[in-house]
């Protein structure tokens, strides 16, 4: 027999409903996520299997209502109507409900219902509701509600196989579908007259005669804002549609249903006429533990202490857990390396690969455990409903620089890697907060910025105290990450002023019940994003780092090095040779020898494209107190700024594997650096000031190109890392060159 | 019934009923689709800005700002 075609199933429901979890207990690990073209909403398709039919399950933006006022919003809409290409016709609907709030889940109901489709109604948290001492009389609400009902507790799995069962039935048998509208009759009258209306002025109906949906001719009266007007007048020829439209809204308000106020009204009332006789409360709210546990988390002195707590727990552990495996992964890279070393010919093919290749991945490859890490523990926070009591508790900070609550936990993540933190953002709905908090989150001085000051301040910055008590070094350190801070503070302030400026609605936000975390949905998620890191941060970063690789290995200059130091070279290892292996003369030997193969590495990285960019920039970075060498070190890292260590150790004839994470390697770079003069003056590049505004530069520059893919992907467009990094190199430059001209008034 | 009081008066612990929301039409239609509509019980949870509220067993925050206004009634306790 041939399979039947597959069956799409949307799955809708309000935000902390469980959706989520309903969608992995249902597909599984069968999950593509992507984007849909044009709009910040992501696309979550999973597989699984009715019975012998196969099945695809769109995973739909959680929302309370289907009233579209942004193309994010309209999404959802199209994909239930069938109008977006890249879906497929829906052929059932799951609406998952939350048991404990069924009045507000069911308004969205109510919405779903009336496009059509066949739908089902998964009660979830009914464990939860049970605990409230609430008793459902689901046999009632089916009745009622006119549709199969199936009670469910997601995050442990019970109910999953009924539910499918159900489905299977519903869309082999589809119930006659005669749908009464919770309308009065005047706002029916005007909707089909709107949608007569719509329909003949719409182009493609001439022949395909595609009416407009009636939900869409509903939403065209409801929504006031205009945004539904103006998608769909795009495709409307009639120009007298707008002002048909205006003249039907205020016939309703004469009659006494005024837009959009009535539909609250009708949705309600039709909600309490399902719900009527189907929940019974208690006569007193029942007490459970999570209202105990909530009054502390959200007690201003106790839960914010709390709150401090538990990220100072979060993030020490991200770097506690995370180190060992990032060692290990930086020795198995090294080990890769040695090996391809060891089995290619020396030559441009061998350094291509170990450098290039290897060396590139593993600089992308070296930031997944702590974002996995992060990822966890966010997963879990987020999943068991404590995420909403943070961002209440720093909702005063946050709305100071425009923002909200909601943005607090993307921004500290910035300060281990600006990666998760950017992907964190998908918590916030308001699209100009998201933005502006993606913008921003590079600023946060994340890990790898970190030895850069570590190396910088402990060669330049005296290890003294100010004032007898704040030790200097220390005072540098907390400076750096401040000015991160503050720069992204100011930055998001302006940007909410001017670029992002809009009207921002109230703010309200749910705080959802507290449960148990699934395990399983925490490992989804945390491997979910982290596999979205390795797949469009590597291919590009590899990408680069082979550009950075050939621009520093060519053209191979050879003249120099053949004339000056290969004949030093061949005399020392004849002299090596000749040694006898117990010779105490065979180290100091040695020294030399790597002494001289360091400075030829030098010589060629003068002489490559690198050099030439490096010493041609000269002019410009001069006036920060830079050399041509650290011109050369800084465009090397603009990929990856932790290159910089290693492009300053081939240019101070250290080598290019420094470990910038051991104190005697810092020690021996920073005693370079202390050496190195002008080459015209001979006086020291280094002092006071010129340590600061390199320090300064790195903390606000974009030098990842890892975080800047992320920010396309997050935000769909190219506009916006473009914009990212334009705006921080422009303020990096800026505030270095400060730097740099203030510090040499006083040093 | 009392008359209708601005919602940061009503002090914690103390029932009341939404008596309408006022603001931008817009604003106020998605207050509504999240339950906040008149009408419904409703209870201060933590006050300040942001404010917690319980509405007919969920939790909402909310910052109090210029764009809406929520008046309640008190209903009366024995």
């Amino acid at each position: 027999m041939l399979e039947r075609p597959p069956l799409t199933v949307a799955l809708i429901g309000n935000p902390n409903t469980g959706k989520s979890t309903l969608f992995t207990a249902l597909a599984g690990v069968r999950q593509r996520v992507g984007n849909y073209p044009g709009v910040t909403v992501e696309k979550k398709v999973g597989s699984m299997r009715l019975g012998e039919r196969r099945c695809e399950l769109v995973d739909l933006p959680g929302t309370y209502s289907l009233a579209p006022r942004s193309p994010d919003e309209m999404v959802a809409v199209d994909v239930l109507l069938s109008r977006r290409g890249d879906v497929a016709g829906v052929d059932a609907v799951i609406s998952i409900v939350d048991a404990t709030n069924l009045e507000r889940n069911l308004y969205l109901v109510g919405q779903v219902l009336e496009m059509g489709l066949p739908t089902i109604v998964a009660l979830n948290m009914v464990d939860l509701a049970r605990a409230r001492g609430l008793t459902i009389d689901v046999e009632r609400l089916r009745e009622q509600l006119g549709v199969p009902v199936v009670e469910l507790q997601a995050n442990r799995g019970v109910g999953v196989n009924d539910l499918k069962r159900v489905l299977a039935e519903s869309v082999d048998a589809p119930a006659a579908r005669n749908r009464v509208s919770p309308f009065p009759e005047a706002f029916q009258r005007e909707t089909e007259h709107v949608q007569t209306l719509w329909s003949r002025s719409d182009a493609k109906s001439e022949n395909g005669r595609e009416p407009l949906p009636r939900y869409l001719a509903e939403r065209l009266l409801l929504d006031t804002s205009g945004y539904l007007q103006n998608t769909l007048t795009s495709q409307a020829a009639d120009a007298r549609a707008g002002e048909e439209l205006l003249a039907a809204r205020k016939r309703l308000a004469e009659a006494g249903c005024a837009v959009p106020a009535v539909e609250a009204q009708c949705r309600y009332r039709w909600v309490a006429e399902v719900l009527d006789g189907v929940v019974t409360r208690p006569s007193q709210r029942v007490e459970i533990v999570g209202d105990r546990v909530d009054r502390l988390l959200t007690h201003k002195v106790w839960g914010t202490l709390v709150f401090a707590l538990l990220m100072l727990l979060v993030f020490s552990s991200v770097f506690i857990f995370a180190d060992p495996l990032m060692g290990m992964i930086d020795e198995a890279i090294g080990a890769l390396g040695g090996v391809a070393e060891a089995a290619l010919p020396p030559g441009p093919v061998e350094s291509l690969v170990v450098d290039g290749v290897i060396g590139g991945v593993g600089s992308v490859l070296i930031f997944l455990p702590q974002i996995l890490f992060l990822f966890f523990f966010l997963a879990v926070l987020e999943d068991c409903g404590y995420m909403a009591r943070a961002a209440y508790l720093m909702d005063k900070l946050m709305v100071r620089v425009g923002l909200s609550g909601k943005s607090f936990i993307p921004l500290l993540s910035s300060f281990a890697c600006a990666i998760p933190g950017v992907m964190a953002t998908r918590v916030i709905e308001n699209r100009r907060d998201r933005l502006t908090t993606i913008l921003v989150a590079p600023l946060m001085s994340c890990s790898a910025r970190l030895p850069v000051y570590a190396i910088l301040i402990g060669a330049f910055i005296p290890a003294t105290t100010m004032l007898e008590f704040i030790p200097l070094q220390g005072l540098t350190l907390f400076s750096m990450y401040l000015l991160g801070m503050v720069t992204a503070a100011v930055v998001a302030l302006v940007l909410k002023r001017t670029l992002l400026r809009g009207p921002t609605p109230p703010f309200v936000m749910e705080l959802p019940n507290y449960k148990w975390p699934s395990p399983r949905m925490v490992l989804y998620r945390m491997g979910e994003r982290g596999w979205a890191f390795v797949r469009r941060a590597g291919t590009l970063i590899l990408a680069v780092s082979i550009l950075v690789w050939a621009a520093s290995s060519y053209p191979h200059n050879a003249a120099e090095v053949d004339e000056r130091l290969e004949p030093r070279r061949e005399a020392l290892e004849t002299q090596l040779a000749e040694l006898d292996v117990s010779s105490p003369q065979r180290e100091g030997v040695e020294e030399q020898l790597v002494e001289v193969e360091n400075e030829i590495a030098a010589v060629y990285q003068r002489e490559s494209i690198l050099g030439h960019m490096g010493r041609a920039i000269e002019p410009v970075v001069r006036p920060l107190g830079w050399d041509w060498r650290i011109g050369c070190a800084v465009i090397a890292s603009f990929p990856a700024r932790e290159v910089v260590m290693g492009a300053l150790g081939v240019i101070y004839n250290l080598g290019g594997d420094l470990d910038v994470g051991a104190a005697s390697d810092q020690d021996r770079l920073g005693a370079r650096m202390r050496a190195a003069e002008w080459d015209d003056t001979g006086e020291p590049v280094y002092n006071v000031p010129v340590a600061l505004s390199i320090m300064v530069f790195f903390a606000l520059c974009a030098q990842c190109a890892a975080t800047l893919v992320i920010i396309r992907r997050e935000t769909n467009s190219w506009r916006w890392p473009v914009f990212t990094f334009v705006y921080m190199t422009t303020l990096a430059y800026g505030a270095a060159l400060v730097t740099y001209q203030v510090g040499m008034q006083f040093f | 019934m009392h008359d209708p009081i601005p919602l940061s008066l009503l002090a914690p612990g103390q029932c009341a009923e939404v008596d309408q929301v006022t603001g931008h039409p817009d604003h106020v239609h998605r207050l509504e689709e999240l339950g906040l509509r008149s009408g419904a019980a409703i209870e201060i949870v933590q006050r300040g800005s942001p404010c917690i509220i319980r509405l007919s067993g969920q939790k909402l925050c909310l910052r109090a700002d210029e764009l809406f206004n929520v008046l309640v009634r008190c209903v009366a306790t024995n």
